[in-house]
């Protein structure tokens, strides 16, 4: 039985297939072998929790591919997601800030 | 063993899983009459575009063109009925002998009535009816006969997603890909803004280098389209309920998405609602809406259209479902990796790969079993969708603006 899944080896975010209250441990199926974490945050269903401690600017992995940057530093254990957890690709917000500073 | 399946030979060496009559109304004023027919004659099909030709540049009045010109000359249609104004009324892409012409290159039958021929539009109804009688008869002459999945081409999207999505439904989908493929059928794949994020990887797979950079070039086009929005892409696709499901980029999307390609080489790389000219896995370009996607790839030639589904935020009994006979000519069949939507939705889910959430069956045990299930649907068992009397409206994918 597992709680979540990380995809890829170098992932630094695993998947949840069950609902988990904070500070409860997690057994996370990884390539090749089981690991065990404590939650810092509740994290539902399909929703992705940080396997090692994130600093603001880090590239989340996942698939073995960046999803994007963390916003802030993130604990191992903790909620990542839309709060925390910004996309590098198709970001006219950025584009259009860049245009209203001229 | 070669996998087979039960399909209606034609006389172009095609081999249709169902067997309609096509109604295809020449123009948007022309719809309230191939609505007409297909309501009073079974075995009938037609495809209503929203909005259609009017006020649309060249490039999109052409796609309006082959999605109906694709759908006469998939393999499911026996025939087909054009319903006009007049010769030479409307815009030249969609005139009804213009369109006539092309779908006769197929081979099958193909005929045009015209509202000035038969004498006003009720008349046109009337004669488009006695017509549509007389080829649904015929059509039904046709018998079943075991043919290899050779004759086989799927289309798939992707839709609602969730984490679900990227882990078991597409994966499962990907190996039922690479086991047509394997057989000598075609399956194709679309999405364009869904390969941001992801599209090294997807061009790295195309046979032809030339494809790899046009693949690469729509994918560019596509997000240079959403920067100008002025938006985070991710303020529209990932839509909200992916987000509340867990999928928090568009890139993470992406990843997810591109599963359903499974293993094969990428053989061509189409444009919008075109036909492949050789067999394996092809990506086509195109917009991932429920209600466009479906018919665009039926447009390319799919016989069935898989909507592979997360569902995670649908409501928790008995959902509606996200998209509704709207593939046209093809079959639309819905699948899921999500226990929890087989479970609520079970009245609208072909199949579920949910077990290997719940860790109980491989990501290969699930594939081969949604490939029989294929192979059923394909030899006339109806997909759940089949067994309702509603289509949902079409969208094309236009590159607007329009004027």
């Amino acid at each position: 039985m597992f709680h979540a899944l990380q995809l890829e080896p170098g992932d630094n975010v695993a998947t949840l297939v069950v609902d988990a209250e904070g500070n409860t441990e997690l057994t996370i199926q990884a390539p090749g072998k089981t690991v065990v974490l404590m939650t810092v945050d509740p994290i539902s269903f399909g929703h992705k929790v940080a396997l090692t401690s994130l600093k603001k600017g880090d590239i989340v992995s996942k698939y073995g591919r960046p999803i994007g940057r963390a916003m802030s530093d993130i604990p191992k254990g903790g909620l990542v997601g839309v709060h925390n957890l910004e996309g590098l690709r198709g970001r006219g917000d950025l584009v259009q800030e860049r245009g209203a500073s001229k | 063993m070669t996998p087979t399946f039960l399909g209606f030979p034609r006389i172009n060496d095609t081999v249709g899983t169902r067997n309609y009559v096509l109604v295809i109304p020449a123009g948007r004023v022309l719809s309230i009459a191939a609505t007409r027919v297909t309501e009073y004659v079974t075995g009938t099909k037609t495809a209503i575009i929203g909005g259609g030709e009017v006020g649309h540049h060249k490039r999109d009045r052409e796609r309006i063109a082959r999605l109906l010109v694709g759908f006469a000359k998939n393999p499911n249609t026996f025939a087909t009925i054009i319903l006009g104004a007049k010769r030479n009324f409307g815009y030249r892409e969609v005139e009804p002998y213009t369109l006539a012409h092309e779908i006769a290159k197929a081979g099958k039958p193909v005929e045009v009535l015209t509202v000035e021929e038969s004498g006003g539009l009720e008349r046109l109804v009337e004669d488009g009816i006695a017509m549509a009688r007389r080829y649904v008869h015929l059509a039904s002459l046709v018998r079943r006969e075991p043919v290899s999945a050779e004759n086989l081409t799927i289309g798939v999207k992707c839709g609602w997603s969730d984490a679900t999505s990227g882990i078991a439904g597409n994966p499962t989908f990907g190996k039922a890909a690479d086991l047509l493929i394997n057989a000598g059928g075609s399956v194709i794949f679309s999405e364009t803004t869904e390969l941001i994020g992801t599209e090294q990887d997807i061009a790295g797979r195309c046979v032809d280098k030339a494809d790899a950079s046009r693949l690469l070039a729509m994918v560019h086009e596509v997000e240079e389209a959403a920067k100008r929005t002025g938006e985070d892409i991710r303020a529209i696709n990932p839509i909200p309920s992916n987000i509340v499901a867990g999928i928090t980029t568009l890139e993470e999307k992406s990843l997810g998405a591109v599963r359903k390609a499974g293993t094969s080489p990428i053989v061509s790389v189409l444009e919008y609602a075109t036909q492949p000219t050789k067999k394996g896995l092809h990506f086509m370009d195109g917009w991932m809406s429920a209600f466009s996607l479906p018919m665009s790839l039926a447009a390319a030639g799919a016989q069935i259209s898989l909507y592979q589904l997360g569902g995670e935020d649908l409501p928790s009994n008995d959902p509606p479902m996200l998209a509704t006979n709207n593939a046209v000519v093809a079959s639309l069949m819905m699948i899921t990796g999500n226990p929890r939507t087989a479970s609520k939705a079970e009245r609208s889910i072909d199949f579920s790969s949910g077990a290997i959430i719940t860790g109980t069956a491989t990501v290969e045990q699930m594939g081969e079993a949604l490939f029989a299930k294929i192979l059923s649907i394909a030899s006339g068992e109806f997909t759940k969708g089949e067994t309702i009397n509603y289509a949902d409206p079409l969208d094309a994918y236009f590159l607007g603006p329009v004027f």
